[in-house]
Order: C-alpha cells, then sequence, then structure tokens
C-alpha cells in the first residue's frame, strides 16, 4: 500500500509549506524582507504498463501506459526579490534603495554580507553602522560636529561641519549586483550572503545603469502581502487535511484486508 | 446446474460438492484481482493529493478494463456467463485540464495559457518538456529550471546581463528587457498528450515535438496544480468502499466454503 507513505510525502510538503508561509508572516513588518515561496515537484513515477511496449506480435503497441507516482517533495524556496514598498521616516540616516542592488555590510569575521535594509545608525567612532554595529562599506566616519547630513540619490554623502557655510563631501555608497540574486544565502539579520550560485558581486555607485537609486529618510518595507499569505497558509492547510485523510483511507482499507480471516 | 437430491456423503455429492468449491475460488480470485486494482487506484489518488500545490502538475487516473481470464471457464453456468471476467488496471488517464494561473512577482516566470503547449528543457538525460514555469537565473545569467536544467528558447539559451533589469515577458513569449530582447521561450506541444510520460521533477518525456508558434504565455505568473480537492476526496471515499465491500464480499466467499467443507465432509451414518 503505497498510498500511506505518497500522502505522507504529501502531509510533509504541506508542513514545510506551513513553515514557509508563517515565516513570511512573521516577516512582514521586517525592513528590507523579500518573501520566500515553496516549490514542490512531483517524485518519480514507476511504470507498472509501459507506454509504446508491443501488445501483440503484429506490432500493436500500448498508446497510454501505467504509470504511479511515488508523491511529492519541497524543490526549492524562492525568495521573491520584488520591490518593497518604500516608507518615510524621516529618520536621516535611513536609505531605501529603490531599484536593483544590495549594501555592502562588513561582518565581524571581514566576510561581506549584503542587504536591503538601510536602517543604519551612528557608533561610539562616528562610523555608519547598522543596526547590528556592523561596518556599512565603503566605511564613512562622520566627524563630531556634523549636522544637515544628506543622502543623494547616487549615494553621496555630504554634510555640514561645525559652523561651515559649505558641505562637505565624507564618501559614497556603493550597490552590489549579483547575475542571481535569489542564489543568495539568507543568514538571517536581513543579510544574505555570497554563493556559487549566486555569482560574484558587481559593485558599482547607486544610479549607475542597472543599479538603483538611493532615497534619504525611507524603508524598503517586506514584500510579503497579507492577503496572498493568508490564502496561501489556507490552501496549505486544506491540502494537509486531505492527505491525512488518503492515510486514513488507506488504513482503513488495510484494516479491512486484515480482517479476512 | 442442475440440482438434484443427492444424499450427503455420497460420490456423487463429492464431485458436485468440487465443483463448487471451484466456483468458489474463482470468485475470490476475480475479487483479488478488483482489490489489486483498487489498491494501485489509491495510490495513484494519493499521488494527486500529493501534488494539490506542485506548480504544473497534471492529475492522474487510472482506468480498468475487463481482461477475459483465456483458460478459466465455468462451464456449468449458462453459456453467456462461462468466460470469467477479471480487472485489470489498464491506462494512467492524464488530465491535461488547465490548472489555475497565479502571480509570483517573479518576472521569470511563465505560465502558458492553454491546455497542450509545454516549454523545452535541456535536462541531462535529453529534451524535456514542463508546464511549471517556476524559472529563475542562474549564476552564468542563463534561464533555467529549479533543478538547474536550462529553459531551451527558439534560438538557443536564454542569457541575461548584469544590465538587464525591467524584465518583462510578453503574451506571445518574448523576453525583454530595458536593454532589448533576450529570447522568445520554445513552446512545443504534441498529437497524442496521452503518451507523454512523466519523469518527476514537474518533467514529461514525449517524442516528435510539434513547435507552437503562437503560444499565448502570461510572465510573471506560474500555473498551479490542477488537481480538485473534491474530486480526488470523492474517488478515495468510492475506492475504500468498494474495497470493504469486496472484502466483505472475500469474507462471506470464505464463510461459504468453510461450510460446504464442514458439512460435505461429514460421513453420514
Amino acid at each position: 500500500m503505497r498510498a500511506l507513505h505518497i500522502a505522507a510525502t504529501g502531509m510533509l510538503a504541506q508542513e514545510r509549506n506551513v513553515e514557509v508561509t508563517s515565516n513570511n508572516i512573521a516577516n512582514m513588518r521586517t525592513t528590507g524582507f523579500k518573501k520566500q515561496r515553496a516549490q514542490f515537484q512531483d517524485l518519480l513515477y514507476q511504470d507498472l504498463r509501459r507506454v509504446g511496449s508491443n501488445t501483440s506480435t503484429s506490432g500493436t503497441q500500448v498508446p497510454v501506459g501505467v504509470q504511479i507516482g511515488s508523491g511529492v517533495r519541497l524543490a526549492a524556496t524562492t525568495r521573491i526579490m520584488s520591490q518593497g514598498e518604500l516608507e518615510g521616516t524621516d529618520k536621516e540616516l535611513d536609505v531605501a534603495i529603490n531599484g536593483e542592488g544590495y549594501f555592502q555590510i562588513t561582518l565581524p569575521d571581514g566576510r561581506t554580507a549584503y542587504t536591503r535594509d538601510g536602517s543604519f545608525e551612528l557608533d561610539s567612532a562616528g562610523q555608519l553602522v547598522t543596526a547590528d554595529g556592523y561596518i556599512v562599506q565603503p566605511g564613512i566616519t562622520f566627524p563630531d560636529d556634523t549636522s544637515d547630513i544628506t543622502v543623494s540619490s547616487d549615494g553621496e554623502v555630504q554634510v555640514t561641519i561645525g559652523d561651515e557655510t559649505t558641505t562637505t563631501t565624507l564618501g559614497q555608497f556603493t550597490l552590489a549586483r549579483f547575475v542571481n540574486k535569489a542564489g543568495l544565502e539568507p543568514m538571517g539579520e536581513n543579510l544574505f550572503l555570497e554563493t556559487p550560485s549566486s555569482g560574484a558581486p558587481q559593485v558599482a555607485v547607486p544610479n549607475d545603469e542597472g543599479y538603483g537609486s538611493l532615497l534619504q529618510g525611507y524603508l524598503e518595507a517586506a514584500n510579503v502581502n497579507s492577503v496572498t499569505e493568508i490564502s496561501d497558509l489556507i490552501a496549505a492547510q486544506r491540502a494537509y487535511e486531505m492527505n491525512s485523510r488518503v492515510i486514513q483511507a488507506a488504513d482503513d482499507m488495510l484494516s479491512a484486508t486484515s480482517q479476512l480471516t | 446446474m442442475n440440482c438434484e437430491r443427492i444424499t450427503l456423503g455420497s460420490n456423487d455429492a463429492h464431485q458436485l460438492g468440487a465443483k463448487w468449491l471451484t466456483v468458489m475460488e474463482n470468485s475470490q480470485l476475480i475479487g483479488l484481482t478488483r482489490q489489486m486494482a483498487l489498491r494501485r487506484k489509491m495510490d495513484v489518488i494519493a499521488n494527486n493529493l500529493a501534488n494539490i500545490n506542485t506548480s504544473g502538475y497534471k492529475s492522474d487516473n487510472l482506468l480498468f478494463k475487463e481482461f477475459i481470464m483465456p483458460v478459466a471457464k465455468m462451464n456449468d453456468f449458462r453459456y453467456s456467463d462461462r468466460k470469467l471476467s477479471y480487472v485489470q488496471d489498464d491506462i494512467i488517464a492524464k488530465e491535461f485540464k488547465p490548472g489555475g494561473i497565479i502571480e509570483t512577482g517573479n518576472p521569470v516566470n511563465a505560465a502558458i495559457n492553454d491546455t497542450s503547449s509545454f516549454f523545452v528543457i535541456d535536462s541531462p538525460n535529453g529534451e524535456r518538456y514542463t508546464r511549471n514555469g517556476q524559472f529563475e537565473i542562474n549564476s552564468q545569467g542563463q534561464l533555467v529550471t529549479t533543478e538547474g536544467y536550462a529553459v531551451q528558447g527558439m534560438d538557443g539559451p536564454l542569457n541575461f546581463t548584469l544590465e538587464d533589469t525591467g524584465i518583462h515577458i510578453s503574451r506571445d513569449g518574448l523576453i525583454t528587457s530595458d536593454r532589448g530582447e533576450i529570447g522568445r521561450l520554445k513552446v512545443v506541444t504534441f498529437d497524442n498528450l496521452g503518451a507523454l510520460k512523466k519523469e518527476g521533477n514537474s518533467l514529461f518525456i514525449g517524442d516528435n515535438p510539434i513547435p507552437v508558434d503562437d503560444a499565448d504565455i502570461l510572465g510573471g505568473r506560474i500555473e498551479q496544480s490542477n488537481v480538485s480537492g473534491v474530486v480526488e476526496i470523492s474517488r478515495m471515499i468510492e475506492v475504500s468502499r468498494a474495497y470493504e465491500s469486496l472484502a466483505n464480499a472475500l469474507k462471506a466467499t470464505n464463510d461459504l466454503r468453510t461450510n460446504a467443507i464442514d458439512t460435505l465432509g461429514k460421513l453420514q451414518a
């Protein structure tokens, strides 16, 4: 009775589906979060009556065979990299990317991580850091007495130092792009790491061809749509229930057989 | 069959008894073939329900046929009833009705808006066909499936570069970006869709694909599974009830046999 095992693969897959959906819902208000989608594929098939096999010696063939599948598996959890809404925060160190690209962040172990979360802060040394205190590349240090911080759409950071009447350029943000951004590895804390499947980062300044522009005082909201998530959740739950009904029915059939004496 | 009064324990009674036991044996075997077929039907239903959220999945239905046993015959019956017919699972009918189409937010996803066309995939085992348009771009910039198999375009593989933004797939399958044309998705169909074989991983194996020139393609969307939960659950109930009633019938025949052996075996004093 393979139905038992097939339905079990179905229940397992739907369980994962609920996990993915609940993670999306949990991160609905996470800055720069990109939702995931569970993708399923059918498992291998067993030929019980092979299509195209001979049915007689005069060359007649089976037009349509009998193939029985063996269930389902979770093939991938793809990240949907569409642009999230930009929400105004009025905070001068909040920067959102409108378009393609990632901010580069130096991790404490020296590796570079990538993020769309532009809620930056200053640390005690005046360096621009993420909410976790990791340094934002290319490393912009603000002197003590700065005011009127402006970030232009192409990433130039300009400030007024002390009582000066002219602005000083402290540095320029750079953005990294990947051929396959869905191939980035999420490491939590809104950060992603480069992988062989994402390809090497291509770094340029904002507003370059193919790169997004920066928007000061805004943050990119998660691209999670509550309506689709809830309907996905309902679909997953119903599919789970139906698979458990199959297990029940298969069990009933087995017990009908075992009661034959 | 003539049923004259026969004395229990006589020679005639033994012969008649043996004949009836064969009848019962046949009915049990016929019941068993049906049960075996029902079990397989249950497996097919389980596979459909397991794949109710698999995009591009097409549901299967196992059909049965009568199988006339060439050697077994019951010559004691009326002539028309003499042949014994068993049950055999004959074909898997794949339903190619379309599944629902949903938006994914991924511009390189694609769905085909008809019931008979397929995307062409270069798998390591040769050309394969799929309705699952959940495509990705790999690190070399090529359009691939979730497994990393290349998706075929009309003029070779479909390659993107870093400068390609604003990717869009038009209704006729043309992929464009802000930089210009990238290529056109290759779409094929088949004369006999029923002869397509499923390979797993949402792929079909088929012979003699016929190119489709006027395919209707929806970009940024995918086709969901066409499994209908209600239909499968009602089929499932049907199967499990049929199975149980057969089990009861088999049990009844078995009881009958036990009785017959008991009664006929008794020697009359």
